[in-house]
């Protein structure tokens, strides 16, 4: 059994450890929203954090994970409430600002892939808060293990998104 | 008229009281007494069996027996005043179910777009309609638009009654009909009712006439000629709002398909087969030791290893497939050779040989007394749709003989079909659910994206659910793909350097292959493959899909001419190279040659590209995008190549490149500029300039985000995009060996919208940005070297290549 902490809940997890995060997550946690696109860590589609650094959840074993802290989608309004130390009722009603721009942004098309990139974002923006154009197009296609992808195009969206995000953060998120 | 609506189920018995009928425009309203609580307007369809559709759509279908049950209604409007809506088409990212669509109904109904509170889509057991997810602005009057039209007069005569006016008299907004004082009094002058009293209490259900067949691929269309509301008075229609479905795609709360489970379900991972046309030696066997819940399945050449975990599935299917022997097959052209073996080794004749629509004159004469002249071949490859997500689909198939899909399909009901088409059942037996997925593109409009028929089978098999997922390598190699394509060009330019004769032979293997995968392996029935037999879905004939711009040029010959998939005759299987339409089906590899040899011709006339289009246009939209493309994207008016054109050289030399189209009723025009590296034949795209005049802009945000979409995926194709194959099958089979465009390859991306009422029509085709940018890539490249690039993708080594000749 392993113990890993899943958006700042503890979870035990029976599955062998060797199994990649990305199906504990899926099939034994209930944690959907990393997604399968290549299961061979080309893609960015199955991100999540792992203590604040984004990996590959289909190429890391679980027992990779072990005591730490993962972070995906569902856990970023919290990861956020904690960050800024928001009341139990403004947390409730609170997204992360980087939710709130790629809403505000209109930043999905089909989506598949926007689980991953903001996960990407969220890494970014918690070392870099300003990025410009420029390091946000240079994070998201070089950083390793391989570019960020998004078939339908929404490149633009999402670096219009990411700069939104950052605007957001520095008021101290939307209000 | 056969009916089909049922009262909705919250619907309680109504009195006795004798049921009257009023005609509203062909619309049949019908009043069957009070009820004690409720209410409701559903606005539902009869089947009108004339025309071509009668002669498919025998008046006793099991379909209608289905659907008369458990198919519900187009719009319902409810005492509370809220509004929902049904509608068989899909979201594939389009957004345009949740954003154009509601603002259309809530237009045409003058309601508010939030009162629209539900948004029924797709799913075959809970929608009407059916077709594939394309033309989804139905060239201007899309149907849920009639049916909110229909609607609107049905309240009206309703308010009328129930005000004592005559409906003229009578006005709406946000919901609330009021009688208007106009000339003078009237009576009951400044009285007002809600929509939603207007049905409360009351039993009501409003019958459409509509045609078609259900489960074809273009389904069911709303006919008659309801009133719609003038333009001029839109509200709603041209305004951003935001697409509803996006909250819970970015707060993790989404129901992907892919996060559907169901009680006891198996994960399958199928082994497909090791080349396009072997069949099954030897399928390999489960370390049952080591594995204990999995087990292989063999159906025919269909294999696949299914087991309660899903990463278990993913490990033991890897190590049968090591052991399962097929046999050998090496009967596909070599890539290198694929336009030889187009060209010189395929059958063109069988297929009707097409037109276009605009032939005109005569080209070989012509062609004779022009002064210059100007042959060429354009070539594209094949390409992937190349969903981020492989397909996917959960089946659940019961010992009655039912089954439900859990799937993402862009056409739900003809999935539904072909299910039970193989299955040897009725489509009353077969359910199709559909949830958000990964986009692919057009890959699934005529019902199928790759997994569905291949879970239904494994789950009649192992009589549990079982959720087929494909690996990235299975969505490469053994999902369907855009057809590769050449055409020959000649053009004539006379002593003016005016075009006097255009003649171009487009050639393309069949595009659209709707067979079952598993179907085929597994050797049951499914649709046959494309013939010069077969029907509009699986016909070898090629079509014109390319709407001809430059009506100056008095002699036009268009030849489309068709044949047979690559490798399918030679396949134990008629499994070859399979196709299926994507984003621009067709019109792509029409495009893309004709763009570029106007482009060439423009150069042989020493003509500014855009100016040249302009002396051959006569239409006045196409040739107000292309000013205005003109302007804003700060164009050179010279022509090309530039001055400071080089062939060699370590430094980037900038050119500018055009190319438009017109694709269901809108017109576009693409600029760009671009930087070429001689020496290393690398090509950046620094900036793009797209220019679209759609008629009525419905979603200004919504259709920028498309076209954004649309442009980098276009120019994806451009430098990076080809199917690699051998002679056994794809060898492209993960993101390395079919590499799509990166975030920092994107050029900057300016996006114009003409909005142009006057038009008075929905234009649409936001996929076209896609197709747009290889031929103006093209040209920019020209414009920069003076030398021609001509086959697609504009990789380094090629741009290489052809800049030494
Ligand atoms: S699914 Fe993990 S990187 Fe593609
Ligand atoms: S939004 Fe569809 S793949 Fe990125």
């Amino acid at each position: 059994m392993l113990t890993i902490t899943v958006n700042g809940q503890k979870r035990q997890v029976s599955s062998p450890e060797g199994t990649p995060l990305l199906y504990v997550l899926r099939n034994e946690l209930d944690v959907n929203s990393p997604q399968f696109g290549c299961g061979m860590a080309q893609c960015g589609s199955c991100s999540i954090l792992l203590d604040g650094k984004e990996v590959r959840s289909c190429i890391t074993p679980a027992v990779m994970a072990s005591g730490k802290e993962i972070t995906t989608i569902e856990g970023l309004p919290d990861r956020w409430a904690k960050q800024k130390h928001l009341s139990p009722a403004q947390a409730a009603n609170t997204l992360h600002p980087v939710q709130e721009a790629w809403i505000e942004q209109q930043t999905p098309l089909c989506g598949i892939c926007q689980s991953g990139m903001m996960i990407k974002a969220t890494e970014l923006l918690e070392s870099n808060p300003n990025p410009s154009v420029e390091q946000i197009k240079d994070v998201f296609t070089n950083s390793a293990p391989s570019p960020h992808l998004c078939r339908c195009g929404s490149y633009i969206a999402i670096i219009d998104a990411v700069r939104f995000a950052s605007t957001l953060m520095a008021k101290g998120g939307a209000q | 008229m056969i009916e089909v609506i049922e009262a909705l189920s919250d619907v309680t018995a109504p009195l006795p009281i004798a049921e009257t009928n009023t005609n509203i425009y062909g619309a049949q309203l019908t009043r069957r007494g009070f009820l004690k609580t409720g209410g409701t307007l559903v606005v539902g369809f009869s089947l009108v069996r004339s025309g071509v559709a009668n002669a498919e759509a025998p008046a006793d279908t099991p379909i209608r027996a289905f659907d008369a049950a458990l198919v519900g209604s187009w719009i319902e409007i409810r005492p509370d005043n809220t509004v929902s809506f049904r509608t068989g088409k899909s979201d594939f990212g389009q957004g345009t179910v949740y954003t154009a669509y509601r603002q259309i109904v809530a237009e045409e109904l003058d309601i508010s777009f939030e009162s629209i509170t539900t948004v029924f889509t797709a799913d075959t057991d809970t929608t009407p309609e059916g077709g594939g997810t394309f033309d989804l602005l139905g060239r201007g009057t899309p149907n849920i638009r009639k049916a909110a039209a229909y609607a609107r007069q049905a309240l009206m005569q309703l308010a009328s009654e129930k005000l004592g006016v005559p409906k003229e008299q009578l006005t709406v907004e946000n919901g609330v009909v009021s009688v208007t004082v106009e000339n003078g009094i009237v009576p009951n002058a400044g009285k007002s009712i809600k929509y939603g009293d207007l049905v409360k209490g009351q039993n009501l259900k409003l019958t459409i006439p509509v045609v078609g067949e259900l489960t074809s691929i273009f389904g069911l269309n709303v006919t008659g000629n309801p009133p719609m509301k003038p333009v001029s008075s839109y509200k709603v229609v041209g305004k951003s709002f935001k697409n509803s479905i996006i909250p819970t795609k970015v707060t993790g709360k989404e129901l992907w398909v892919t996060n559907v489970k169901l009680p006891g379900m198996l994960h399958a991972r199928v082994i497909h087969p090791a080349t396009l046309g072997s069949t099954l030696i030897s399928a390999g066997k489960v370390d049952k030791q080591k594995y204990p819940n999995a087990q292989v399945v063999v159906k025919g050449n269909l294999v696949a290893v299914v087991s309660p975990s899903e990463w278990e599935a993913i490990e033991v299917a890897s190590q049968v497939a090591e052991q399962t022997k097929w046999s050998e097959w090496k009967s596909l052209p070599p890539q290198a050779k694929l336009y030889d073996h187009l060209r010189n080794e395929s059958d063109w004749k069988s297929a009707t040989v097409s037109k276009g629509r605009k032939n005109i004159g005569d080209t070989a004469a012509a062609l004779q007394s022009a002064a210059k002249t100007l042959t060429a071949t354009y070539a594209m490859p094949y390409l992937k749709h190349a969903p981020i997500g492989p397909t996917m689909a959960l089946a659940d198939y019961r010992p009655d003989g039912t089954v439900t899909v859990h799937g993402h399909t862009q056409n739900a009901q003809a999935l539904r079909g072909q299910i039970a088409m193989m299955l040897g059942t009725t489509v009353d037996k077969v359910v199709i659910k559909t949830y958000p997925g990964a986009g692919h593109y057009g890959r699934s409009n005529g019902g199928n994206a790759g997994a569905e028929d291949e879970a239904v089978i494994l789950s009649k098999e192992l009589g549990k659910p079982v959720r087929v997922q494909w690996m990235r390598n299975d969505d490469m190699q053994w999902s369907t793909q855009s057809p590769a394509a050449y055409a020959d060009v000649k053009i004539g330019l006379d002593a003016n350097n005016r075009i006097s004769s255009y003649q171009i032979e487009h050639y393309m293997p069949a595009g659209q292959d709707d067979r079952l995968i598993g179907a085929v392996l597994a050797g049951l029935p499914t649709m046959p493959a494309p013939s010069e037999k077969g029907g509009i879905l699986n016909n070898t004939a090629n079509g014109p899909s390319d709407p001809w711009m430059y009506d100056a040029v008095p002699n036009l010959t268009e030849l489309c001419y068709g044949t047979y998939q690559v490798g399918q005759k030679a396949s134990p299987l008629a499994i070859g190279l399979r196709d299926h339409t994507m984003r621009t089906p067709g019109q792509f590899q029409q495009n893309y040659p004709r763009e570029i040899a106007i482009n060439d011709a423009a150069a042989l006339a020493e003509s500014d590209p855009i100016q040249f289009r302009l002396d051959h246009a006569k239409d006045q939209r196409m040739m107000n995008t292309l000013r205005r493309l003109r302007e804003e994207h700060g164009w050179e008016s010279r022509p090309s190549p530039s001055p400071k054109a080089a062939a060699s050289g370590s430094a980037p030399i900038r050119g500018q490149g055009v190319s438009v189209m017109l694709r269901s009723n809108t017109y576009w025009a693409c600029a760009c500029q671009i930087a070429v590296t001689p020496d290393t034949g690398a090509i950046k795209v620094e900036r793009m300039t797209i220019v679209s005049d759609p008629g009525i802009v419905i979603n200004p945000e919504q259709l920028k985000r498309q076209v954004e979409g649309g442009a980098v995926m276009g120019v994806s194709i451009a430098l990076h995009e080809e199917v690699a194959f051998n002679e056994s099958g794809v060898t492209s089979e993960n993101w390395y060996s079919y590499p799509i465009l990166t975030m920092n390859e994107i050029p900057d991306i300016k996006v114009v919208l003409i909005h142009n009422p006057e038009a008075g029509i929905y234009g649409q085709g936001s996929e076209a940005p896609n197709a747009l940018a290889s031929p103006a890539i093209a040209a920019a490249i020209f414009d920069a070297t003076g030398k021609h690039v001509r086959k697609l993708p504009f990789r380094p080594e090629y741009v290489k290549q052809m800049l030494k000749i």
